[in-house]
């Protein structure tokens, strides 16, 4: 049976709207630590939200979800993967939009306010899912730049920011530059023995 | 120590998302304003969400179509959630083909001369004047001026047309095909429209590692101080959407596509 870890719903009680939270994972344990952050948000706190996909395709995501039972169908989801795969963007699946590239920072900034605007939910959540599939793709002074913008944007709309992020596959500059924007830290990242 | 009293001129709010807080609260009103861009930058889109947005608030517009036939824009326009065809049907927005215009001022010809400018600035303005329009787009005056063969010409027309809408109270688009928006760019066709105009909105592509990248700029706007910075822009169902553009990604972006 699929484990949820209870301590983040309980740590997430504590925090704001207009919060920007933190969420370190490690390879291995970052599906168990993203249901554990998006059950609360969506169950107990009975939240609308937005879901980037820049780590995997959106449809990958959702299979995941119901696969341990949990019904995703009213998370808008925005898929920053598929595009750049052929035949990649023929879902079945009405939440899910897409944009071309992971590159196209702004258009996701963009895309994100527009679906916001067309959900009906009072109080909602945006997930980027994750900071280090970006990194991937952007010049590390230009991710800084561009996470800076992304949760000031929602924190003044009153909008949860979620930031996924792997620590040891984040440049280090984006990392720092992550500690100083985010109120709030969730940490199940894994401890690198160097 | 009494507080300073700024005069400001009252303004037409545009109503496109993120627009009026970049001019500070709109379009000064009766301003002509020049809205130059590269193929499918959105102009035509930000254009008829002007005139959409005004009719929305009760306003009378009109849209004179050069570039497209009537039918054809207001299809495309219907995929906009705010855009609602009882606009059209009620006289709210008021669509001219410009081929039809100028049928009816027996203007088919393949160049203007002085008075078939006068004419057609006389029945361009009395449309204004007879269904009291307060927005008004000319899309596009490139297509329009390629008829007028003289650079001179060119700029009374512009001149003239904008200081008799303004005189009316219209506040005016003008959209302008440009092959460049870099920023060694003229933002006209012809080179006198940009002097002309009252503000000027740019419109291009950025390329980001092989994808575009919409922006838009405002470089000047009479009356208003405002944001001179890029902005990246998403045409939605919702409208045109802004915000501004990442300052290091100009580092990686390129005007190439347009030329340097």
């Amino acid at each position: 049976m699929f484990e949820l870890d209870q301590r983040i719903a309980e740590q997430l009680t504590q925090v704001a709207l207009n919060s920007a939270v933190q969420v370190r994972v490690g390879s291995a344990n970052s599906f168990m630590v993203t249901a554990s952050t998006m059950v609360p948000l969506m169950q107990m706190f009975e939240m609308g939200g937005v879901y980037i996909s820049a780590s995997r395709g959106a449809v990958e995501i959702i299979q995941a979800f119901e696969a341990i039972g949990v019904d995703v169908s009213h998370i808008q989801f925005i898929d920053l993967v598929s595009s750049g795969i052929l035949g990649g963007t023929d879902v079945n699946y009405s939440n899910v939009h897409f944009v071309d590239s992971p590159i196209m920072l702004e258009s996701v900034l963009l895309r994100t306010l527009y679906v916001l605007r067309t959900m009906n939910s009072q109080r909602n959540f945006v997930f980027l899912d994750s900071v280090n599939a970006l990194a991937i793709y952007n010049d590390d002074r230009m991710l800084a730049e561009y996470l800076h913008t992304f949760i000031n944007t929602f924190r003044q709309r009153e909008i949860l920011s979620v930031v996924l992020t792997v620590p040891d596959q984040t440049p280090p500059l984006v990392l720092s530059n992550l500690d100083t924007y985010c109120t709030d830290i969730v940490d199940r990242g894994q401890v690198v023995v160097l | 120590m009494q507080p300073t009293t700024v005069y400001t001129r009252d303004r037409c709010l545009t109503g496109i998302h993120g627009l009026d807080e970049i001019l500070r609260g709109g379009i000064p009103y009766g301003s002509t304003v020049l809205a130059a861009g590269t193929c499918g930058s959105g102009k035509t889109t930000l254009g008829m969400e002007f005139l959409v947005r005004g009719a929305l608030a009760g306003e009378a517009c009109a849209h004179f179509t050069a570039t497209e036939p009537s039918v054809k824009l207001l299809e495309n326009i219907r995929q906009y959630s705010f855009f609602d065809m009882n606009m059209v049907d009620s006289g709210l927005i008021n669509v001219f083909d410009m081929d039809v215009l100028y049928s009816w001022l027996g203007l088919d010809k393949a160049s203007f001369e002085l008075e078939d400018v006068h004419a057609l600035i006389k029945a361009i303005v009395d449309i204004v004047n007879t269904i009291g329009v307060t927005r008004l787009v000319i899309d596009s005056v490139t297509t329009l001026c390629y008829k007028i063969k003289s650079e001179q010409l060119i700029r009374d027309f512009l001149f003239t047309l904008g200081k008799k809408l303004a005189t009316l109270g219209c506040t005016t688009i003008l959209i302008s095909e440009i092959t460049s928006a870099t920023e060694n760019a003229h933002w006209s066709s012809f080179g006198v429209e940009e002097a002309i105009a009252d503000g000027i909105i740019v419109m291009g592509d950025s390329e980001r590692m092989g994808h575009l990248l919409r922006f838009l700029q405002v470089v000047k706007m009479r009356g208003t101080a405002h944001s001179r910075a890029k902005h990246a822009i998403e045409l939605t169902p919702l409208g045109v959407m802004l915000t501004p553009m990442l300052k290091w990604g100009a580092s990686v972006d390129k005007n190439t596509r347009w030329g340097q």
